[in-house]
């Protein structure tokens, strides 16, 4: 697997020798993209904080990996550590900076002296003056949020910022901020390392109603029922999901490209996907997505805060039966109105489940309605 | 710059957003959280306009060049009327039965909802405090009290806590009001778009009083009242009602009718009494005025060092009361456990005030400018198309110093008129002081007396008094008001409120002062008879006795 | 300074944030208590209530559901007598209901004093029980 290779701080050696602006050529001659989900080319970010003027710049290792169903990032962080260290100890070099925060979710607590070890090794073997910190997060999924984030560091309850300001101008404590993920700066580490980086390589998250779970590194582009099969699933597959955030598909043969995932009205973020067989119904399973973001909303804007609850009940009156056809009228209007004016992309993405469920499997919500 | 608004191009100042410039230009976008002056934090969605087919909050986002916004199309309509829906909770019932009208309520019947599909699920207890009571039930989590609190007041008392629809405002370990650090200001009740928060009502136990034929009920109207009163009845902000607050009032049933403005009058004769002996003595400087007891209590929590400068006078309200209690009772044959003394104030901070154990305090009940409005309305009397009456004269003759009370700077200008004359023996050219009249949050000047150079400041929001503590040895003499505008802009104040209301309250008091027969505090006849007759002069044993009290440490 | 380390660790010394800790950490740290509590309280793994030695958090996002977390939570709440956000009345255990773990690879899996226990049988709860002193 690319992201395993060993780089022996090689990525950095040659950061050193690039300088600045032939870092940010390079990652964008590479076409190293974000990890995260958005995939916003990371030479063109690193650039944007780069040219800002500021006394001070912050860099942010984005470890709160929350997405339901995705475990990537964990995964880089027990068999390739260094290369993230790495990464963020170019990320400094970049933009000339000593202050680096690697925000881990509090859930991934039992990692953390390991990755303190690592970046302590890391930093006396290449000497390096840069303060990499490690932040724990308390459980909360919102935290993810790139904004959300920089709440939580500056000591405030996690609710997202407006943007703009982007955070590559005003970000934490107001100043200019790369903020990537985890994988993103392994990626870079690899990416300034080797000859052959493949930028195409992405880590499927992939889980559920598999019989081989597990991350699989794989080209961007791979056929669903291609990725589905290497899980070995026991039973015939339904649909999958991807996470909670990007709604779900009938099982097919579609090559999982953005372009071919947004058509279809989903989002295929960072690559996370949820097999869901037969045995499972589609209202059940929506319903438990809907659980997760009455738990995790904010609270901040009326639309998710109050319609997250109010989605959940009407989910559950239409899994026990007890729903009417006007309930289903309401619990469609509910989902487009929160996705249409929250404040921020977790209200924004939190109804793409019901809304693709609803338009792929809405037999099986019609046949529990009263 | 130029935008479109529905299509209709604008001309418009690029440095406002979106929501200002719509209500500028005569079309109504509603919003709950967001306040005047203060951060946006685009919490309740209800301001939501449509850019670019995507909606965003029009009180947070300034125009950019060639912008189109609509500001009424269906996708806006249905995020605003789900959004309404979705705040409606226990406002369902609350409303109908109180005749609400407040901003969410007049918003369902704009928008035209008939029907609201979702039921009330919060089951949160009542806070009741002895000064401002919360009922979290009816809370929509717009923010608008946490951040007065915090910004404007500099208390930090409430904050959100809990996640997704648990959050909800509360003190610290989910205390009530009552066992933490606040200062009771009822500025969250201004606040308040809903009336989640409310004063402690004492309608019922003046009703009692007022019903008790063994009771001898005597009501004392604050500076402020009437500068306000009149909203409550449709009339226009800053019409002065005097005459038939006082009318009113006589209608009510209450026995007499007291000016708490005597009060004030009588507050600067032992205050500047108390200046000048300082200025003999060198100090201890600053003084520090203590009408405000709101700034009282936040002294006491945060800046209790500070208790050697504080004047040890009570507020007017708290020197009328025991006056009547203790000189007018006797004097008019009655038992003082017989006369019941109820204070109407703009004031919320002075429900808590009378309750204080030091304070021996003579008043009974305080009563908000809104529960005055209840009470009368109770008793249908017809407010408007009164004929105007006039305080009993026992202890109902006031100056233009004491009117001005109501207003930021007020104390302060009422007490240099009568502490330079006192002190100089001399008159003062011009009474008014220009510099500390208005708005402004901090208002500073000097004036020479005896060859000193008093330096003075009034301060009004205690964010604002803050800032002045940090440099407070550089002046004499320092007003604080917990309120913005003073107490014109108290928690206990008709509502809604704005900057424009709140100035035209302030000019009230002020043409008040103007037209006053007598405008110094030591002119005030009763104010001479009653230091001849019964207190025989300012800070003297008696008047210690009565008129002054003392503060308190208390922890966070 | 980071508040949610200084959260953690008087939630490590006691189980879970006192008021007393409130107070402390607040003046420490110049924010008001209103403030320190709320930020506390938004963070699902910081509780306000003392709780069991062992703290049960048992991941019910949708890889641990459609692999049936729900028939184990369920025989947990049956094993130890206690519904989610609640204690064992002898103080051992705590239970919480919680959002991905990112053990979707052991599905259903749940963290039981920060330690991750995955592939979850009846069978293994009772054995992870037994060990629990």
């Amino acid at each position: 697997m690319q992201i395993i290779k060993k780089t022996n701080l090689k990525g950095y050696k040659k950061a050193l020798e690039l300088g600045p602006g032939g870092i940010i050529d390079l990652l964008l001659r590479k076409n190293v993209t974000g990890r995260g989900g958005a995939g916003f080319p990371t030479g063109k970010k690193w650039e944007m904080v780069y040219q800002a003027k500021a006394d001070k710049k912050y860099i942010i290792c984005n470890a709160d990996e929350g997405e339901p169903g995705t475990f990537k990032d964990k995964f880089i962080f027990l068999n390739n550590p260094e290369a993230v260290i790495e990464g963020i100890l170019i990320a400094a070099h970049t933009i000339k900076t000593k202050n680096a925060i690697i925000y881990l979710r509090g859930e991934y607590e039992y990692l953390k002296d390991k990755i303190q070890g690592v970046i302590n090794r890391v930093c006396k073997k290449l000497n390096s003056k840069v303060k990499i910190e490690i932040y724990l997060g308390a459980g909360a999924y919102v935290c993810g949020d790139e904004t959300a984030i920089m709440e939580s560091i500056e000591n405030q309850r996690g609710h997202p910022r407006f943007k703009p300001p982007y955070p590559t101008i005003e970000g934490l404590y107001g100043k200019p901020t790369i903020i990537n993920n985890v994988e993103t700066f392994a990626n870079v580490s690899l990416a300034l390392a080797f000859d052959d980086y493949d930028s195409t390589l992405r880590l499927y998250s992939l889980s559920g109603n598999v019989s081989s779970p597990g991350i699989y590194e794989l080209h961007y582009g791979i056929k669903m029922s291609d990725l589905v099969k290497l899980g070995k699933p026991k039973n015939k597959v339904k649909a999958i999901f991807f996470g909670c955030f990007g709604g779900c598909l009938p099982y097919s043969e579609l090559p999982l490209t953005n372009e071919n995932v947004c058509g279809q009205d989903c989002m295929l973020g960072a690559n996370t996907i949820i097999v869901v067989d037969e045995k499972q119904s589609m209202v059940d399973v929506t319903t438990n997505i809907a659980k997760f973001y009455e738990f995790e909303s904010c609270g901040k804007c009326t639309p998710c805060r109050e319609g997250s609850m109010r989605v959940l009940a009407l989910l559950q009156n239409i899994s026990l039966g007890e729903a009417t056809k006007k309930d289903f009228e309401t619990l469609k209007e509910l989902t487009e109105v929160i996705k249409e004016s929250s404040f921020c992309g977790l209200g924004q993405t939190s109804m793409n489940h019901i809304i693709t469920a609803i338009k792929y499997f809405e037999k099986e919500f019609l046949d529990k309605l009263k | 710059m130029k935008i479109y608004l529905d299509d209709k191009e604008i001309e418009c100042d690029e440095n406002k957003t979106i929501l200002e410039i719509a209500r500028e230009n005569g079309l109504k976008i509603p919003s709950l959280c967001y306040q005047t002056g203060l951060k946006p934090e685009a919490r309740c969605r209800l301001c939501l306009v449509e850019v670019n087919n995507r909606l965003i909050p029009s009180c947070a986002t300034k125009p950019s060049e060639g912008m189109h916004i609509s500001t009424k199309n269906e996708k806006v309509l249905r995020a605003r009327r789900v959004n309404a829906e979705l705040l409606m909770g226990h406002h369902i019932d609350k409303c109908e039965i109180q005749n609400e009208k407040h901003d969410l309520c007049t918003l369902i019947s704009d928008i035209g909802i008939k029907e609201v599909r979702f039921d009330p699920k919060k089951e949160y207890q009542v806070d009741l405090g002895a000064a401002v009571v919360r009922d979290d039930n009816l809370c929509i989590n717009c923010g608008r009290c946490v951040q007065v609190c915090a910004d404007v007041q500099a208390t930090y008392a409430i904050d959100f806590a809990s996640r997704a629809h648990h959050e909800h405002v509360t003190p610290y370990c989910e205390k009530d009001l009552t066992e933490v650090a606040c200062i009771k200001c009822g500025q969250c009740i201004a606040a308040c778009p809903v009336r989640a928060i409310s004063e402690r009502e004492h309608l019922q136990d003046v009703l009692k009083a007022l019903k008790d034929k063994n009771k001898h009920v005597i009501v004392q109207t604050a500076p402020s009242i009437r500068a306000s009163l009149g909203e409550e009845f449709g009339m226009e902000p800053g019409s002065l009602v005097t005459g038939k607050m006082v009318a009113a009032l006589r209608k009510c049933g209450f026995d007499k009718i007291f000016d708490t403005n005597l009060g004030a009058d009588i507050t600067i004769m032992e205050e500047a009494s108390e200046l000048l002996e300082r200025v003999k003595k060198g100090g201890p400087f600053p003084m520090i005025t203590t009408c405000c007891p709101a700034w009282i209590k936040f002294m006491e929590h945060f800046y209790h060092k500070y208790i050697p400068h504080m004047s040890s006078c009570k507020s007017p309200h708290e020197m009328l009361g025991t006056l009547t209690k203790k000189y007018y009772a006797p004097k008019a044959n009655f038992k003082e456990k017989d006369v019941v003394v109820v204070s109407i104030m703009p004031c919320t901070a002075k429900k808590f005030e009378s309750t204080r154990p030091e304070m021996d305090s003579g008043v009974d009940f305080v009563l908000t400018t809104r529960e005055a409005a209840r009470l009368i309305k109770h008793f249908k009397i017809d407010f408007v198309n009164l004929e105007d009456e006039d305080f009993d004269a026992a202890l109902g003759i006031s100056t233009g110093a004491a009117t001005i009370f109501g207003a930021t700077g007020g104390v302060m200008e009422a007490a240099l008129r009568t502490g330079y004359e006192l002190a100089t023996g001399k008159k003062l050219g011009k009474i008014e002081f220009d510099q500390l009249r208005g708005l402004k949050g901090i208002k500073e000047g000097s004036i020479i007396i005896n060859g000193l150079e008093v330096k003075f400041v009034a301060a009004n929001g205690l964010h604002n008094a803050k800032e002045i503590l940090k440099n407070k040895d550089k002046y004499h003499f320092i007003e604080i008001m917990a309120c913005p505008g003073g107490c014109i802009g108290g928690g206990g104040q008709p509502l809604p409120v704005n900057e424009e209301i709140k100035q035209k309250r302030m000019n009230a008091l002020y043409t008040d002062d103007a037209n006053l027969k007598y405008r110094k505090s030591h002119e005030n006849p009763i104010v001479k008879h009653l230091y001849d007759e019964f207190l025989d002069k300012p800070l003297s044993e008696k008047a210690h006795e009565l008129l002054h009290t003392c503060y308190f440490e208390r922890g966070l | 300074m980071f508040l949610l380390d200084k959260l953690r660790k008087a939630q490590d010394k006691d189980g879970f944030i006192s008021e007393r800790e409130f107070k402390r950490i607040s003046k420490e740290t110049g924010i008001p208590l209103a403030k320190v509590y709320g930020t506390a309280t938004f963070y699902s793994m910081f509780h306000t209530k003392p709780q069991g030695k062992y703290i049960i958090e048992i991941c019910n996002s949708p890889s641990c559901y459609v692999n049936g977390s729900l028939n184990i939570i369920k025989f947990i709440e049956k094993e130890l007598g206690i519904k989610s956000n609640q204690t064992t009345k002898d103080g051992k255990f705590s239970l919480h209901i919680c959002s991905c773990i990112g053990c979707c690879d052991q599905a259903p899996a749940m963290l039981l004093n920060k330690k991750v226990h995955g592939n979850l049988t009846k069978t293994k709860i009772k054995e992870i029980f037994k060990q629990c002193k």
